[in-house]
């Protein structure tokens, strides 16, 4: 067989002549990252058998992400989760950074309401949040399979996937539908033939962070923090001009700094990850926020950015694929969303597995429910609107002239140039769009795209 | 030896089992099935270390005993619980070295004492050879023996001296709600631990001087403190070539009465 396998060497996809008589689960999930346990949970609740498959020793334990997590969509999953969900920080302070090598605008959100119930975002550590969530789907019944790899999809010959083969000994499980929850990788949605095939590298970013230890009452101060109050900066302009961005998250007593780039830019520039990482370090307006910080964690993984145009097929016969695995992460500049989405999306793949079993029909067409769910939910509609925003924000002018162009209209306005009288604004525009080579048809047009994108 | 030899693996109850454990529950596998015998995991702790059984039963034990204690014990308490709950004396009885964390490697030597088993501790090899049990250990100087162990016995093992198996799908998914045997044994109301005080700062040792002789004080502190003894300085020599220094050097040495011991003939090789 010449087929091209997209699991290399290990890949143990199998053919089965005949479909198992019977089934070892009703569901099987793939990955127990936040999508995976979500449709694991959701499954066991609706009154699935459901087996959870992990790749590490627990859930969460190769786990990178920033360190957001925005917990609205658990409220269908757990009632009152904010009483116990693993949280080091609130974020009460929402703050979007554009920077050029020696300058930094800042726009900096403070609202207490986030700090109490039932809250917005919070920072977390994904080995705590990851094992809490997989720790519910437990409790409902699902049955946790750790240190097992899947190696490849068992399929019938008219294609349908009746389980999946693990690195173990006789290690095949069989299911009734199996939902590929297992990362930006997405081995067995590819084996399935779910993503189209074309150069996926053109949709990824790379990301890297760093994680520094702070004593608590350092970052309360840095950052005019009180209690469990914590603050998220998304920074733009910190690349080199490298389509992507970074981050600063406030954890209990350390702080995650990271850049996230996209992956043909990054090959172009020959630039290291790290180097842009150690830049955003040095920045003057950052250095001081993490100096003396303790180097804890240093991860790198990827992000899948392609938006709504280019999601894979989520559904095929017995195969649902939820999560990062369906590129369902909203990166798009001031927003960085990826554990929010593979939980709703993960949910919604529990219960329209669970209601095709009810209805003896798990084919595509059976299982089509999953993708009305998530074009009705916020899964879906998010994308749908925004998918005009990561081509414009890691499009040439948003990387490379516009914190340029932003940086030196606020010094313009705020720069006392006596005995010169203070210049107007449209003055200042006009000069900072010719110093900085941009053409005011085409910064009209972004502002509308802009305008349109994230209306 | 009884019709069916025993082959037990004694595991100390932290989840997830620590390297030297593994490699005696690998041992336990294999040398169960070399001797034709049955296999079995205990271990002595509360309920929460029944995950560690379920474990063994995942990787292929036939049977396994949790002895109700509490999860950490002295060793002697420990080495009393599982001769209890065991109730037998088994033809071989494997643990790891020592227990991770603070382990002191003494259980397995409680054990043998108790059983009146043989012992062999902290191996590197253990095996089946021609119907006899040999192991092998580190002595000093980075040599090892080779022991021949009569049974009954107990041996400890290190990390690394087996590599765990993989355990098969089915077995670990049985193992998860398989019933797990549970024995209660009277245990001797613990020792009283050796208590560790707060440790104290480095001090070093006085030295101690004969007094000064003298009244005035200054003169007796520059005489404590050696600040009139005359220094020597350094001697700079330039010698004219490799052999010249090497006359100089033994010619130092000697001097010092560091060549005694040598003749002039050992000089010139
Ligand atoms: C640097 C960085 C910063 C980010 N910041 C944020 C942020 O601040 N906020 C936010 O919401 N999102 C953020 N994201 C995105 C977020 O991490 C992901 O969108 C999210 O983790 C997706 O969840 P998932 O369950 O789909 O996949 P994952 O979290 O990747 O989980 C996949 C799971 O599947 C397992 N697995 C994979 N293959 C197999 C296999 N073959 N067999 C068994 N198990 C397998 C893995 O071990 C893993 O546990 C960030 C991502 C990165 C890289």
């Amino acid at each position: 067989m010449t087929e091209p396998s997209y699991a290399g060497p290990v890949s143990a996809s199998a053919l089965l002549q005949q479909p198992p008589p019977a089934r070892d689960f009703d569901v099987l999930v793939v990955g127990a990252g936040p999508a995976g346990s979500a449709a694991a949970l959701a499954a066991a609740r609706a009154g699935c058998s459901v087996a959870l498959l992990e790749r590490g020793p627990y859930p969460g334990s190769k786990n990178v992400y920033g360190g957001v997590v925005y917990g609205r969509i658990l409220d269908e999953l757990v009632p009152q989760w904010w009483e116990e969900m693993p949280v080091e920080r609130w974020v009460t302070r929402r703050s979007t950074m554009v920077m050029t090598a020696d300058q930094a605008l800042t726009v900096d959100f403070r609202s207490q309401r986030w700090g109490t119930a039932p809250y917005n975002g919070a920072t977390a550590h994904r080995s705590d949040l990851d094992g809490w969530l997989a720790g519910h789907a437990v409790a409902a019944g699902a049955v946790l399979v750790p240190a097992t790899v899947a190696t490849g999809l068992l399929r019938t010959t008219a294609g349908t996937v009746v389980g999946v083969r693990t690195d173990r000994p006789d290690g095949d499980l069989t299911a009734k539908v199996v939902i590929a929850c297992d990362g930006v990788n997405s081995f067995l949605a590819k084996e399935a033939g779910l993503h189209p095939r074309q150069d996926n590298a053109r949709h990824l970013t790379l990301g890297v962070k760093e994680t520094l230890a702070l004593p608590r009452e350092v970052i309360e101060q840095r950052f005019g923090l009180t209690g469990r109050d914590g603050q998220d900066i998304e920074i733009l302009g910190c690349t080199r001009g490298i389509p992507g961005g970074g981050f600063l998250y406030t954890n209990l007593e350390s702080v995650s700094l990271g850049v996230v780039v996209g992956l043909p830019g990054l090959a172009a520039a020959k630039v290291r990850p790290e180097e842009l990482l150690a830049d955003l370090k040095a920045h003057p307006a950052i250095a001081p926020l993490v100096r003396g910080g303790r180097q804890v964690e240093y991860a790198a993984h990827l992000i899948p950015e392609g938006g709504y145009d280019h999601l894979p097929e989520l559904a095929g016969d017995g195969l649902l694929v939820a999560g990062d695995a369906a590129g369902m992460c909203l990166a798009a500049g001031i927003w960085l969303e990826g554990v929010n989405f593979a939980i709703g999306a993960g949910m919604y793949a529990g219960r329209a597995a669970a209601a095709a079993i009810g209805a003896g029909d798990t084919s595509q067409a059976g299982l089509a429910g999953y993708r009305r769910a998530l074009e009705r939910s916020f899964v879906l509609a998010d994308h749908r609107k925004l998918r005009k925003v990561p081509g414009l924000v890691l499009s040439e002018r948003m990387q490379r002239q516009y914190p340029g162009l932003i940086c030196d209209l606020a010094e313009g306005l705020f720069e006392v140039d006596n005995p010169r009288p203070k210049p107007g604004v449209w003055r200042l525009l006009r000069t900072a769009v010719r110093r900085h080579d941009i053409s005011p048809r085409r910064l009209l047009a972004d502002a509308i795209t802009g305008m349109r994108a994230f209306g | 030896m009884a019709e069916q030899p025993l082959v037990v693996a004694a595991l100390s109850p932290a989840d997830p089992l620590g390297g030297a454990d593994q490699a005696a529950l690998e041992h336990t596998l294999r040398l169960a099935e070399a001797l034709g015998g049955r296999s079995l995991a205990v271990t002595v702790g509360p309920a929460g270390a029944e995950e560690v059984l379920r474990q063994a039963l995942a990787c292929g034990v036939q049977r396994v005993l949790r002895i109700d204690g509490p999860a950490a014990a002295d060793s002697d308490t420990t080495a009393r619980a599982l001769v209890a709950g065991l109730g037998l004396v088994p033809d071989l009885l494997l643990c790891g070295d020592r227990s991770s964390g603070r382990g002191t490697g003494a259980t397995p030597a409680f054990l043998a004492a108790r059983l009146g088993a043989a012992q062999a501790l902290g191996l590197t090899e253990l095996l089946l050879r021609e119907g006899e049990l040999t192991a092998v250990r580190r002595i000093d100087g980075r040599r090892r023996e080779q022991l021949t162990v009569p049974l009954p016995a107990v041996c400890s093992v290190e990390r690394g001296s087996a590599r765990l198996r993989r355990a098969a799908l089915p077995a670990l998914l049985a193992a998860r709600t398989a019933e797990i045997q549970v024995a209660t044994v009277a245990l001797p109301e613990p020792r009283q631990p050796v208590r560790l005080g707060p440790a104290r700062p480095y001090r070093p040792r006085p030295l101690v001087l004969p007094a000064p002789v003298g009244t005035d004080p200054l003169a007796r502190i520059r005489a404590l403190t050696e600040t009139d003894r005359p220094r020597t300085a350094a001697r700079v020599i330039t010698p004219a070539g490799p052999e010249a220094a090497v006359d100089e050097l033994l010619g130092y040495l000697r001097e010092h009465g560091y060549l005694a011991h040598l003749t002039r003939e050992d000089d010139q090789c």
